[in-house]
């Protein structure tokens, strides 16, 4: 009963709903999605289309099966990883590769159905924030290196770690960079960084706008073979791209290989879903049902191939702009997932003859925005701090599966180390000691109780248990042990009265 | 025993050698597999690619044309710009001045002949193309040109190529197809205007395109026309409007022409 009242829509935001407030910011949203879809679509490597259905479908199933003002859609991490993934099976961009692709948001999407029906969200309560905000910090390392190629007009180029491409760039500079293409990107990069401050929510629109008038005016002025800037190309949408993803022998085989990588997706895209849900519901929308998320974000994904289009997650930026601009309900999010349609149709003819430089700017200005802003506070926290590092630099330096592995791990240990932390405060009262206890004892904690109280068995002890929210067999035991042991030297143990 | 494990396998060295097993899997072929490794499923988008370029390399295509509309049957036509001449690269060729890789001459028909967007060299489509040249390319000598490449150079015939001329035989031959604006149909390559190649193509040459006239159009009346007469057609349908050349950018040229109008209103106002 609980499963369908998840499984179904739930329509009752709209009684409370600002129509105008939330198409202002749908239609904002679609806007800043599109130069980000059609960047997510290269960075899976897939055609840029598949990025823009992705922002309406996936972003419109999301929306309408949720229950926030959540944005879902392309996003950056589950993209890479879905490129990534692939890349081994088949040639970049074929249309293998791309069925391949399809095949494995599909498995995510399914992966993300059954961690619904587990009640998996209650899992993702105990991700930290800084695990979250260290991988946001990889990404957009990651996200800046994936951008040098074609913000400088290399080759691909596949390096073990990300400082060699900036390093052969660097050194060989006047053989493999393309300067128009430089130029290009470094205006993109530039406008985007300076007018951030000015118009923090649209910049990155403004950036593409300064970006793609200076590429048409460096094509336009020597033409395609002097330039050898690289465009974008038609983008030609179809109002409804139904698909029936293939499944042969291939696929299959691929898809058991893939398994573990398709776990690794679907996790970090619930865990950035709900983090961002976590969010909302602590200071947007009480009522937020987390389950309900988890399974809006599971059908939408699994539902994706046949709207020829990949998995997505929710979007940290774009919900964040949603918010600022007085979103409250899934409407921005259905809004911005029609208006994308509209737009990018409107936009069609133009967008063919966008520089690729542009997008690679595009990409790093996302790749910067996810490395600045608060995402560094954690590092002044004890414990939010060392979870920070480690994950952004296994992200970094080894993989993002590995990352997300780690981040589990790192968040769960810090997590039990806090929790198997006890406080204990001495005081002495004449003769008699006074400990009171802060913490949860168990099988883990008990050792420094267990040692102060064995230290001098003719002592004379009140314990005070009452800031001690749980405490397990084993604590009880220890304890009638030890009063029984001062029963026989002539000590004492007295658990205090509650007050 | 041994006498009979030898038997076997001399028939496995006969079977492996004989014409049927050797004998490259046609396209149909290949689309009837279940299972196609790497090389196979990009021969086949790499057909597609050439039989039907709008569809399926949408992104970079952008004229009318198809592959096929010059290359014809697929490339699998001698004298009508065969495609098995994956031996023949890399060249030189005088067009970009530097030695062009099989990528390089596939991304130049994308820009030219097809009037679209140049993809990049690592382009799926590029690649697939490049495969499904190999794939016709097979038994064909390395390094030497293969049979009926390219179209053929008409002699000389003694007269100027002549228009006017040209254009009463492409009333007469050719309209009936391709219409009498140049703009084809669903099935008919347009041969002049917005959808056509551009000015910078190889076959904008008229000396190539007559070759070409020549050798394979009418089709089903192939080499019908006289020498003199391809080359009047040919004259006729490359002096018609079609998209400029790339090479000189779009701007370039709208500034030039704003500037050569304006300087000869002065010099009319100003004799």
């Amino acid at each position: 009963m609980n499963l369908l009242r998840e499984a179904l829509p739930d329509f009752s935001w709209w009684r409370s709903v600002d129509f105008q407030r939330e198409a202002v910011a749908g239609f904002t949203g679609a806007l800043l999605v599109i130069p980000q879809a059609i960047t997510f679509a290269y960075l899976a490597g897939v055609a840029p289309e598949y990025g823009l259905y992705c922002a309406v479908f996936v972003g419109f199933l999301a929306s309408f099966f949720g229950n926030s003002p959540m944005v879902g859609g392309p996003n950056t991490s589950v993209s890479i990883l879905l490129g990534l993934t692939v890349l081994p099976f088949a040639g970049r961009g074929s249309p293998l590769y791309t069925e391949f692709v399809l095949a494995l948001s599909l498995m995510v999407g399914l992966i993300q159905l059954c961690i619904w029906l587990l009640r998996g969200a209650e899992l993702f309560r105990y991700f930290s924030p800084a695990a979250i905000a260290g991988i946001k910090v990889g990404v957009g390392v990651l996200l800046i290196t994936s951008a040098v190629e074609s913000a400088l007009g290399l080759s691909p180029m596949t390096t073990k770690f990300f400082y060699e491409k900036f390093y052969i760039a660097l050194v060989a500079w006047q053989d493999l960079v393309n300067p128009y293409a430089a130029t290009i990107s470094g205006v993109t990069i530039a406008a985007g960084l300076l007018l951030k401050k000015r118009w923090p929510r649209s910049y990155i629109i403004a950036a593409v706008l300064i970006g793609s008038l200076i590429g048409g005016m460096v094509y336009g002025l020597l033409g395609p073979v002097q330039s050898q800037l690289e465009l974008l190309g038609h983008v030609t949408l179809q109002a409804l791209p139904l698909n029936l993803p293939r499944l042969g022998p291939q696929h299959w085989l691929f898809m058991e290989q893939a398994a573990p990588q398709a776990i690794a997706i679907a996790v970090l895209g619930l865990a950035q879903s709900l983090v961002i849900a976590r969010d909302l519901k602590a200071n947007v929308v009480r009522n937020l049902d987390l389950h309900k998320e988890v399974f809006s974000q599971g059908l939408s994904n699994a539902l994706s191939p046949f709207f020829s289009t990949f998995a997505g997650s929710g979007s940290f930026n774009r919900t964040s702009v949603a918010l600022e601009i007085g979103a409250r309900t899934p409407l921005a999010g259905i809004i911005a997932a029609f208006s994308v349609v509209l737009i990018a149709s409107a936009l069609g003819p133009l967008l063919t003859w966008l520089p690729m430089p542009v997008i690679a700017g595009v990409m790093a200005l996302v790749g910067i925005g996810m490395i600045q802003g608060n995402e560094i506070r954690p590092l002044r926290n004890r414990v939010d701090g060392p979870v920070f590092l480690i994950t952004a630099l296994t992200v970094i330096f080894l993989s993002l599966e590995v990352g997300i592995l780690v981040a589990v791990a790192v968040s769960v240990g810090f997590f039990v180390a806090s929790v198997s932390r006890v406080k204990l405060s001495v005081s002495r009262d004449g003769d008699e000691e006074r400990i009171v206890v802060t913490g949860n004892l168990f099988y883990a904690s008990l050792d420094r109780l267990a040692k102060h109280l064995h230290s001098d068995p003719t002592a004379r002890t009140v314990l005070d248990l009452s800031r001690v929210p749980y405490c397990d067999a084993e604590a009880q035991n220890m304890i009638r042990k030890i009063h029984a042991e001062r029963a026989r030297h002539g000590g004492r143990l007295e658990i205090a009265p509650p007050a | 025993m041994t006498k009979e494990a030898l038997a076997i396998l001399g028939i496995l060295v006969l079977l492996a050698d004989s014409p049927a097993a050797l004998a490259r899997p046609t396209i149909e072929e290949l689309k009837a597999r279940a299972v196609l490794d790497d090389y196979e499923s990009n021969v086949v988008f790499g057909y597609n690619i050439v039989m039907q370029t709008n569809r399926y390399a949408r992104r970079y295509a952008g004229s009318g044309l198809s592959c096929t509309s010059c290359h014809l049957k697929g490339g699998t036509q001698p004298d009508g710009f065969p495609l098995n001449v994956a031996g023949v690269y890399p060249k030189w060729r005088a067009k970009n001045g530097v030695r062009n890789g099989i990528g390089l001459r596939i991304r130049d028909c994308f820009l030219y002949s097809l009037n679209g967007v140049m993809p990049p060299e690592e382009a799926a489509e590029v690649q697939a193309v490049a495969a499904y040249i190999n794939y016709l390319s097979e038994g064909e000598v390395i390094g030497r040109p293969p049979k009926g490449w390219g179209v053929p150079t008409l002699p000389d015939t003694g007269a100027d190529p002549n228009p006017p001329r040209g254009q009463a035989v492409y009333k007469r031959e050719c309209a009936v197809c391709h219409g009498a604006n140049g703009e084809g149909s669903n099935a008919v390559p347009p041969v002049w205007g917005i959808n056509s190649y551009n000015a910078g193509a190889g076959l904008s040459s008229v000396q190539r395109l007559a070759g070409f006239i020549w050798a394979n159009m009418p089709m089903g009346k192939e080499r019908s026309l006289s020498h003199q007469e391809a080359l009047d057609v040919a004259a006729f349908i490359n002096l018609q409007h079609r998209p400029f050349d790339p090479r000189e950018g779009a701007l370039k040229k709208l500034a030039e022409r704003i500037y050569s109008r304006v300087t000869s209103s002065f010099g009319k106002a100003n004799p």
